[in-house]
């Protein structure tokens, strides 16, 4: 492994530790809950979820089928909660790329090592896609474990599509803070361009199933290329996945371009 | 022999505010080069367009031959930045592996023998080392791979007298290495000693380049004399390079510019019982520098 990946998964380490233990435990809770609703069919019969307001089904996901495994595990884990969780982990991590050694004036050393800007950005990234990777697998396997646990049926493929889907849009985050960071420098409007993005997103794609005035907005989300196909149900969006990797590669490269020409820590 | 360090033009402006310009410069092998100036002046900005941390408006720049862009030339650099920031709970001694790892790799047990020359613990979690000791780590990671070209912005501050002494011997090595140094600084005092030349900069323009022998030459001196008996001031008057003379009764004070010699010969006269002459002061020389071109913008500007 090259130095450089090493030494950041290095630095990594503990908020991963920490990230990956706090999304596992929310996953292993909330899926365990399953087991008892069962035991008292009453909390999300038919009626009981009728009398929701339409608007927060629909930022929801709908939670039409939410008494069956499936889509009980798309309502709590997959739907907004996991996603909103991940995503913070990877905008806090993809801070740590480039914004956040520039702030703290750490970067300007490591600059002045014999590694080109671009290798650097590149080792950077390679690291954080790592360590999402790793939060992403040991989540996959809890998550696969606790619905099996709460007798869920919810087939693997299934969950191993959703949770392909996860990654993907949380490596784009991650990209997205790390690419802001590289060509402005400073965590906070990074914090803020994904805030903005991704809530922004989320609320387009789900309210925009029923509003057609925002409903070509969703082209625009990340969240639409996550939620759209349905993996749990559906299986592998492959379109989907391939547009969240094609924007995650240009935000790399745009990363990359604007880190090589910009002055560091002015 | 080719200069180790060599700009034409350099200039970089942050927006509308001037940080350095037209910088034309050659800092040559093996030499000591002292980079004054007072704080803001452009030393910092100077120093990181040399190593590529931020981008010329225009100029150019070459270090040990080759473009400041080219990252191949770094190995052979040793920075010690002007405000380093160690961070994390990271121990130094692995950050200082990282680092010369990343580097090309340093002879053997040579980070023990510099961290015992500076008498720094390297067991500490970076986070945790006090101000003194950040600045012990940095010069340990500039001259632990026995870089070329060490460049040093500051590098003495926060140190305590006895390491700047150390401090300054492993300058010293390092040049009888055949290594070149630049360091910045904003009091001369503190290059005077190792310097062989030193380049004055204010506000962002190179001001002068002197030789510190030939400034020690020009240098202000201070010389009190004590005669036996009382010296008639006319004796004194109108010597070449001997100004402020002061005569009380048996003593005599004054300054002199350069060479004491028509002091001495003029007091050769009379009985001198003790003299006290000061280290020249190449601080105030130094100084002169400055309020001359301040002169002379006052002037051009009126």
């Amino acid at each position: 492994m090259p130095t450089l990946v090493r030494k950041s998964l290095g630095e990594y380490r503990r908020a991963l530790i920490g990230w990956t233990v706090g999304l596992c435990a929310f996953l292993g809770m909330y899926i365990s809950i399953y087991a008892s609703m069962m035991n008292d069919p009453e909390t999300f019969s038919k009626q009981a979820i009728a009398k929701y307001p339409g608007a927060f089904k629909d930022l929801m996901g709908g939670m039409s089928d939410i008494a069956t495994g499936r889509g009980y595990l798309q309502a709590v884990a997959y739907q907004l909660l996991g996603p909103l969780l991940f995503t913070m982990c990877a905008a806090i991590l993809g801070n740590r790329a480039i914004a956040g050694p520039e702030e703290a004036k750490t970067l300007e050393l490591t600059l002045t090592l014999p590694i080109d800007r671009r290798r650097l950005l590149l080792e950077r990234w390679a690291a954080l896609a790592l360590g999402l990777l790793a939060v992403a697998l040991v989540t996959l396997a809890v998550a696969t474990g606790a619905s099996s646990a709460a007798h869920m049926e919810v087939p693997f493929g299934g969950i191993l599509a959703a949770h392909t889907g996860l990654f993907l849009l949380v490596l784009f985050f991650g990209t997205l803070t790390l690419c802001v960071g590289a060509a402005f420098g400073r965590k906070q409007v990074a914090l803020a361009v994904v805030g903005v993005w991704g809530v922004a997103g989320y609320i387009v794609e789900t309210m925009g199933r029923s509003i057609d005035a925002i409903s070509w907005l969703r082209w625009l989300s990340p969240v639409h290329y996550y939620l759209d196909g349905r993996p749990l149900y559906q299986g592998w969006p492959y379109g989907d996945y391939l547009v969240l990797l094609g924007a995650t590669a240009v935000l790399l490269m745009t990363a990359l371009l604007a880190f090589e020409r910009r002055d560091v820590g002015v | 022999m080719t200069a180790v360090v060599e700009t034409e033009g350099l200039t970089k402006f942050y927006g509308a505010r001037r940080g350095l310009e037209d910088l034309t410069l050659e800092i040559r092998p093996g030499e000591v080069f002292g980079y004054l100036g007072p704080n803001g002046a452009g030393k910092t900005t100077t120093i990181r367009l040399l190593l590529d941390v931020i981008r010329p408006t225009s100029g150019r720049a070459t270090v040990l031959g080759a473009g400041t862009r080219d990252p191949r030339v770094r190995a052979r650099i040793g920075y010690l930045p002007g405000e380093l920031a160690l961070e994390g709970r990271e121990r130094a001694r692995n950050y200082l592996q990282f680092l010369a790892d990343v580097r090309g790799g340093v002879s053997r047990g040579r980070i023990d023998e510099l961290a015992e020359r500076l008498d720094a613990d390297l067991s500490v979690r970076m986070g945790e080392l006090s101000k003194g000791n950040k600045q012990k780590v940095g010069l340990i990671q500039a001259f632990m791979h026995e870089p070329e070209l060490l460049i040093l912005d500051e590098p003495t501050s926060g140190l305590d007298p006895l390491v700047q002494q150390e401090f300054l011997a492993m300058v010293r090595e390092a040049r009888t290495a055949g290594h070149t140094i630049l360091m910045s600084s904003h009091v001369l005092a503190e290059v005077e000693h190792v310097a062989d030349r030193v380049g004055i900069v204010r506000a962002g323009r190179l001001v002068a380049v002197e030789d510190i022998a030939a400034l020690r030459e020009r240098a202000v001196r201070h010389v009190e004399l004590h005669f036996d008996a009382p010296v008639p001031r006319e004796s004194f008057d109108g010597l070449p390079g001997v100004r402020d003379v002061v005569v009380q009764g048996t003593s005599l004070r004054c300054t002199i510019d350069g060479r004491p010699d028509a002091l001495i010969k003029a007091a050769a006269r009379y009985t001198v019982v003790h003299m006290v002459s000061a280290e020249p002061d190449l601080e105030e020389i130094f100084l002169t520098y400055y309020s001359e071109e301040e002169g002379r913008h006052a002037h051009a500007g009126a």
